[in-house]
């Protein structure tokens, strides 16, 4: 009896667990993916948006894959699916992949978009003019009824639509675009001339994604926008629903945290498509099926991996883990990376480190304090300890617009005189300050190293002139930048390479990136004639000059061109240096894998 | 028992909360998290601040605004309710949806990380004081403490430099061990075993050559059929082991005389090894759920078999057969993945270097369990390592200190005068009270192990949970770091816990009240 | 079965060998002092460690103080780069441990950096140890309410890990960063978790012996119970922990210095040198190995001074030979007995 009522058991038992094994196996996978064929590239930041058009999303990783994807928009500019790339000497290169733009008339300035036939997004949709019309809603904030305060850039009423990192402008001074019958083209007419006209992409995010997210079909969505009457600050008016709900679809809607289950975010007019995200690991890009380009990629799939530590970049090259890297460039970097029979792609980025002086501090309204600061500051001793173990060949900058590479640079420097502060004066320094010891806060990013060598450098340079310098230096120093709360700073500016927006940012009164607070009356003349001007000569002369004022008001000095560089192990073929912030995928369609 | 458990629960939550409320306080002075906005150049900049003011009550004072998030949080005891709300991160995402990706591998990391220091301070701890002021004992005593004094970023390089890059050079040249290799660690494994086993001049010469050339042996081999690239064990190899596995586990648990103890291990890894050529077809469709089963299942035919054959004595037999089981069975599947290692290796993401430097996994690797886990493993490797180096001296310091302190007392001596085999006088008498210093410091030294973790990830490119709070922090993105502590603030109270249990089970003074 | 009073009344004829401390008439300290000077490596490791203290403090001089060294930690000076240092013919040279990215010279930044360790290690070693004796021997002393209350306070830390508290501190404090002294005591108020909970472990089980019993019978008051005769008992652990303790202050230090969260530039402690000059591994090494090499030497310094001082408090665990334990054993099984040792004299 017992004996029976154990077998009953084992038996049951046996079932269940049979049972349960059957429930949690899974079926034998098939491995006949083809893993051939990926390239894995680390950098250092990690991906947040697919939209790095708006002010959160405005981050070099976000741009990076807007710029494979095609989705760029005015904003962000050059792009792989859109209608201009940058070559590597920062010219303007029409992409005739996607269409062909140009300039129609000067008297008023009017540029022809034309897209190419039978053009696909990724989802199989046609590219229309009526995406064009989108982006050139979105560049130009043509419906915006706000006003800024011109102070804080702050909105005090009515509406802004869409919110942009750059400026709308430019495209601001364009009238409502002609759409052919075709559908295929757009012409832009500006009410006066635009320099940068050719920096213009209007290929922005879909047209029928944004009506959808909308609540409308993509006819009444660019109905809408016919039918909205421009935004007028004077009279703000209630905001267009629609166009409100699409708007506010684009300025958060593109930001995530995981990979998306709506694959309308994903939608690109590149070479490339979003195909996986791993949170705060990696993002993989793979062909875009509709893509007919001439530009299309020999290799199945492109990685993204996010690897903060340039360190843990350079052994995770040297392992084979990445084909190539992008990290931070430092004479040890590139030297572990010699040392490792890596390839190594160095060049000059984009960028430049320069001291800025406060105009807002009251240390710095005489300008003999600031003469004399400027004078302490080791410009050489910074460059030998930074720049020339990376770059030999490198001198120190002597210009607020110019590189070394501009044919302008050396009038510049001779109009500017900024080659007179090489080396640090200390007694014309002590004879300016005629015994005052003033103290100096000076505001620098504490994470990165070369910021640091800079303070430090200057810190022991202007303290024998008597100058009593403060570390204002913070992690946070970007978002301290506005407010004004030091005396000196030491950042970067990185241009894009191509366009003249940046002078107005910086160097006009209240200018988005002026933050030193400068004010010349003649230089916000100059820098506004700058921007219609369209004689390459006359805007030379005229950056000159706004060059040589700055230098005449001590605003403060340029330290140095930033290096770059790009290392990989050999396994890919095509990498290029580019200084540009796109980084080292700017020439990821031409890139091939060896062997 | 049960009385004092759910006492101890309601203690620990209370400890939570008040532990919860100070970090709160403390995170939301530590910076503004607006400043972003503040410093931006966004348009509509107060539309912005507005925003994120009401979505995380921004303008409620801080010790206050704790009630709120503890309201929340408090929805995630609520049992499959799904309601947690532990609150947004600054870029609105919720923190209960991005905690679960962060937490898997930093627990792995910890779990791994805390389990294998234990056991190896132990072990190393013991034999130490087994031999104190010996040669081994000071080469150890400075190895350990010099790894402990080296920063776990440093020790990270090196693990890059040598062990992954080494390692991975040395597979893709073929996997050949250079001969001045393998006789240098011949040697060094002799003079290991000489010092360990001891005893007079002659049995430590012949320790010395057996063990050297049994070392040289079975590298010799492994160079020649480039085992590290197409590894595993066979049924040869595993009846080798298995039979090891009997040995050792009955020794340590009952003593080789205790024949029934021998018997139901014996018996118990028969069964094993007859599983593994019965179910190498189902662990083909394995999934991971599959292999917990599996090894359950073991462990129950290991008790089972014990209580059978046990006769009188049955706790020993029992224990000897669950540990035989289980051992056996974890040895199978160590088999099986090696028997996937080489497609591993070839697959077009390796590309014949598996061991990673940064990262929790490679993109976009697909595979069955086996394949899977063996990714996990190559890119857990390292971190792992560096994180255990930082606890690891530490247990082998109080096992020393715990097991010299215990031999000297006079229950050992009078245990020794009666003439009770050494076996008999640590296992059973010594090792118990050793364990106590040890179980003390487990929790306290998870706590550090769990925020050395903060480096570690850094250092490994993992996305873990130390990587959250760091960043998090940086932003003062309060929710973020709140869930970071929440999870780590469990682990510790919960080892805390176990640390108690144990305490109290290998201490009978202590009470457990 | 006491065993508290070892040390006082020690056995004639113990397994332990030398007994030369036995001499009537030498106080507590001055056996436990004798008893030290018998341990070499201690002694050794004591002399080194006093001497790279004496070197690092007179080198960059104390507060106003100016140290001989003739570069300031702060100072720039031209560019120069690797170690000038030679061993033979012995030379320090113009910056014997070379200089840093920006041309500071490193000998001075490094012995500035010892001196921020050692403050750090010393403060966060002596106050952690200091604040987790006392919680935890009153917690196992008094046991109850008292215990209960200790111990969940305890809890209540341990659940926040040291980095951890450290972190948020750091970015509390901004861009200067914390002081050298603010940094070590606030570190120490959050390490001394681990010291109470073995303390109270040994005081539960040292207040039930009999020797205890018997200084309470005595009169004696719990203070003086507690301090005087339970706490010399427990000595060895919290010299095993105050060394692990002191040793790993200088890793918390250098976690929170990686972090950005501890020290900060222009000051410099050896955790921060490290930290700061880790992408120079491959490259400059020394800028990397000079801080680490002092970094691994104070650890295992401060562990041999240690393991002196707990032999030196503890004669019981002194050259504890197994073999020879055995051997005694068989040869005098039937003195067993009588080698239990006294009863407690107080």
């Amino acid at each position: 009896m017992k004996i029976r009522r154990i077998g009953i058991g084992a038996i049951a038992l046996a079932a269940a667990s049979a049972l349960m094994l059957s429930g949690c196996t899974t079926s034998a996978p098939d491995q006949s993916k083809g893993n051939k064929g990926t390239i894995t590239v680390a950098t250092t930041n990690e991906a947040t948006s697919f939209n790095s058009s708006t002010p959160q999303g405005n981050l070099d990783t976000n741009g990076m894959i807007v710029y494979l994807t095609g989705t760029a928009g005015t904003s962000a500019g050059a792009s792989l699916g859109g209608f201009f790339t940058l070559d590597d000497k920062f010219q303007v290169k029409h992409n005739d992949n996607i269409g062909t733009y140009e300039k129609v008339s000067d008297d008023p300035l009017t540029v022809k978009y034309t897209l190419k036939d039978d053009l696909k997004w990724s989802d199989g949709k046609p590219i229309t003019a009526d995406d064009l019309l989108v982006g050139w809603a979105i560049g130009s904030g043509y419906y915006n009824d706000s006003t800024i305060d011109e102070a804080t850039g702050d909105v005090t009423g009515g509406t802004q639509y869409f919110s942009l990192a750059g400026s709308t402008d430019g495209l601001d001074k364009t009238a409502f675009p002609e759409v052919s019958d075709d559908n295929l083209s757009l012409t832009l007419t500006y009410s006066e001339p635009f320099v940068d006209w050719e920096l213009a992409n209007l290929l922005d995010k879909p047209a029928h994604v944004l009506a959808d997210k909308a609540g409308v079909s993509e006819e009444d969505f660019i109905k809408t926008l016919k039918d909205t009457p421009k935004g007028d600050p004077a009279n703000p008016v209630a905001p267009n629903a629609t166009l409100k709900a699409a708007a506010d679809f684009w300025n958060t809607g593109y930001d995530f945290t995981s990979f998306p289950d709506d694959k309308s975010l994903l939608v690109s007019s590149g070479p490339f498509i979003v195909s996986a995200y791993t949170p705060q690991q990696s993002i993989t890009f793979s062909k875009n099926p509709e893509y007919k380009g001439s530009d299309e990629p020999a290799y199945d799939e492109l990685v993204l991996r996010f690897i903060g530590d340039s360190n843990a970049q350079v052994t995770a090259l040297q392992n084979g883990e990445v084909n190539a890297i992008y990290p931070q460039a430092s004479a040890d970097t590139l030297t572990a990376l010699k040392n490792a029979n890596l390839e190594t792609f160095e060049g000059n980025q984009l960028s430049y480190d320069h001291l800025d002086l406060n105009f807002g501090s009251p240390v710095f309204q005489d300008p003999k304090v600031r003469e004399a600061f400027l004078k302490t500051i080791p410009r050489q001793q910074i460059l030998d300890s930074i720049v020339t173990p990376v770059n030999p060949d490198a001198k120190v900058l002597n210009s607020q617009i110019f590189v070394p590479a501009n044919p302008e640079y050396s009038d510049a420097v001779a109009a500017s005189g900024y080659d007179s502060f090489d080396k640090p004066d200390i007694e014309g320094a002590k004879a300016l300050l005629a015994g005052a010891t003033p103290t100096v806060r000076i505001l620098y990013n504490t994470d990165n190293p070369n910021r640091v060598d800079s303070f430090q450098a200057i810190q022991a340079s202007a303290a024998q002139a008597g100058f009593n310098i403060v570390d204002a230096g913070s992690p946070d120093w970007a978002s301290l930048l506005p407010g004004g709360d030091y005396d000196a700073s030491v950042f970067g500016w990185i241009s894009p390479g191509a366009g003249n927006a940046a002078l107005a940012q910086i160097f006009k009164t209240a200018g988005g990136g002026n933050y030193s607070k400068y004010s010349n009356a003649s230089v916000d003349e100059m820098v506004n004639q700058a921007q219609t001007e369209l004689d390459a000569d006359a805007l030379s002369k005229l950056k000159i000059d706004i060059d040589a004022q700055t230098a005449k008001d001590f605003y403060g000095l340029p330290l140095f061109q930033a290096p770059g560089l790009f290392a990989s192990n050999g396994t890919v073929d095509g990498i290029k240096f580019f200084g540009n912030q796109t980084g080292i995928v700017w020439n990821a369609q031409d890139w091939t894998l060896k062997g | 028992m049960a009385a004092y458990i759910a006492r101890r629960i309601g203690v620990s939550i209370l400890i939570l909360i008040a532990a919860s409320f100070i970090m709160y306080v403390l995170a939301a002075g530590s910076g503004d998290p607006l400043r972003d906005l503040r410093g931006g150049n966004a348009a509509n900049e107060a539309q912005l601040i507005a925003a994120r003011v009401s979505a995380l009550d921004l303008d409620v004072p801080a010790p206050l605004r704790w009630f709120l998030w503890l309201g929340g949080a408090a929805k995630c005891l609520v049992p499959f309710a799904n309601s947690c709300d532990l609150g947004l991160t600054l870029d609105n995402a919720p923190v209960a949806t991005i905690l679960p990706t962060a937490m898997v591998s930093t627990l792995q990391l910890v779990t791994v990380a805390t389990v294998v220091a234990i056991i190896l301070g132990v072990v190393i701890g013991i034999v130490t004081a087994l031999r104190q002021y010996s040669g081994f004992d000071i080469a150890t005593t400075f190895l350990s403490f010099f790894l402990f004094s080296l920063p776990s970023f440093l020790i990270a390089v090196l693990l890059k430099e040598f062990i992954a890059i080494g390692f991975n050079d040395f597979l893709q040249d073929g996997a050949a061990i250079p001969a001045w290799l393998i006789v240098v660690i011949a040697l060094v494994a002799g003079l290991i075993w000489m010092v360990l086993i001891g005893g007079s001049r002659r049995r430590r010469l012949i320790v010395f050559g057996v063990s050297a050339v049994a070392t040289g042996a079975v590298l010799v081999y492994v160079s020649l059929t480039s085992w590290f690239l197409f590894p595993g064990l066979g049924p040869v190899g595993l009846l080798v082991v298995l039979a090891g596995v009997v040995f050792i586990t009955t020794s340590l648990v009952s003593g080789l005389a205790n024949r029934r103890a021998l018997l139901a291990s014996a018996i118990t890894a028969a069964f094993v090894y007859i599983a593994f050529f019965v179910l190498q077809g189902l662990f083909t469709i394995s999934s991971a759920f599959t292999l917990i089963f599996i090894a359950v299942a073991a462990l129950v035919v290991g008790i089972v078999v014990g209580f059978l054959v046990g006769g009188s004595d049955r706790g020993q037999a029992v224990r000897a057969g669950a540990i035989t089981g289980i051992v056996s069975m974890l040895l199978v599947f160590l088999d099986r993945f090696m028997q996937a290692w080489p497609s591993y290796v070839e697959s077009g993401r390796i590309n014949g270097r598996p061991i990673a430097t940064v990262g929790s996994g490679t993109p976009g690797l697909t595979g069955d369990v086996w394949v899977t886990g063996i990714d996990s493993f190559t890119h857990l490797l390292l971190p792992t390592i560096a994180l255990l180096l930082i606890s690891f001296a530490q247990y082998t310091r109080y096992a020393r200190a715990g097991l010299l302190e215990v031999l000297n007392q006079d229950y050992i001596r009078t245990a020794r005068a009666k003439g009770l085999p050494e076996r008999t006088v640590i296992m059973r008498h010594a090792f118990r009270n050793m364990l106590i210093p040890i179980a003390t410091i487990v929790a306290t030294d998870v706590g550090a192990l769990l925020g050395g973790a903060v480096i570690t990830e850094k250092v490994f490119a993992i996305s873990g949970m130390g990587n959250l709070f760091a960043t998090a922090l940086g932003r003062t993105d309060l929710n973020p770091i709140m869930g970071y502590f929440i999870v780590i603030a469990i682990v510790a109270i919960a080892f805390n816990f176990l640390a108690d249990l144990a305490y109290a089970a290998l201490d009978p003074r202590v009470r457990v009240r | 079965m006491s065993q508290g009073m070892l040390e006082v009344t020690p056995e004639p004829h113990g397994p332990t060998g030398d007994r030369s401390d036995a001499v009537a008439g030498k106080s507590q300290g001055r056996i436990i002092f004798d008893r030290f000077l018998q341990n070499r490596i201690s002694v050794v490791s004591l002399f080194v460690l006093v001497l790279i203290v004496l070197f690092a403090f007179s080198a960059t001089g104390i507060g106003p103080i100016p140290g001989w060294w003739k570069y300031d930690y702060r100072s720039l000076n031209d560019q120069a780069g690797a170690p000038t240092l030679s061993l033979w013919p012995f030379a320090l040279g113009e910056h014997p441990f070379g200089q840093n990215r920006i041309g500071v010279d490193y000998f001075a930044l490094v012995m500035r950096g010892i001196q921020n360790s050692l403050i750090v290690m010393v403060v966060i070693g002596g106050l952690g140890t200091v604040v987790g004796t006392v919680v935890g021997a009153i917690a196992g002393y008094y046991r109850g309410w008292v215990d209960a209350v200790l111990m969940r306070i305890t809890d209540v830390f341990i659940v926040i890990p040291a980095i951890v508290i450290g972190a948020v501190v750091g970015q509390t404090a901004g861009s200067g960063g914390l002081g050298v002294w603010f940094l070590s005591i606030l570190l120490a108020l959050v390490s001394w978790m681990s010291i109470a909970r073995l303390v109270r472990a040994e005081f539960l089980s040292l207040r039930e012996r009999e020797f205890v019993e018997a200084a309470r019978v005595a009169g004696a008051s719990d203070l003086r119970i507690i301090f005087k005769h339970i706490l010399p008992n427990a000595v060895g652990v919290v010299i095993v922990s105050a060394t692990l303790l002191a040793a790993s202050a200088i890793l918390l230090e250098t976690g929170l210095s990686y972090l950005g969260y501890g020290i900060r530039s222009p000051e410099s402690s050896l955790g921060l040198l490290i930290s700061d000059n880790q992408s120079a591994f491959s490259t400059r090494p020394w800028l990397y190995w000079w801080p680490a090499l002092f970094i691994v030497s104070l650890a295992l310094l401060v562990n041999f001074v240690g393991d002196g001082l707990r032999d030196a408090f503890d004669p019981r665990q002194k050259r504890f030979k197994r073999r020879k334990m055995r051997e005694f054993v068989e040869a005098a099984q039937p003195q067993v007995s009588l080698k239990a040792p006294k009863s407690p004299t107080s």
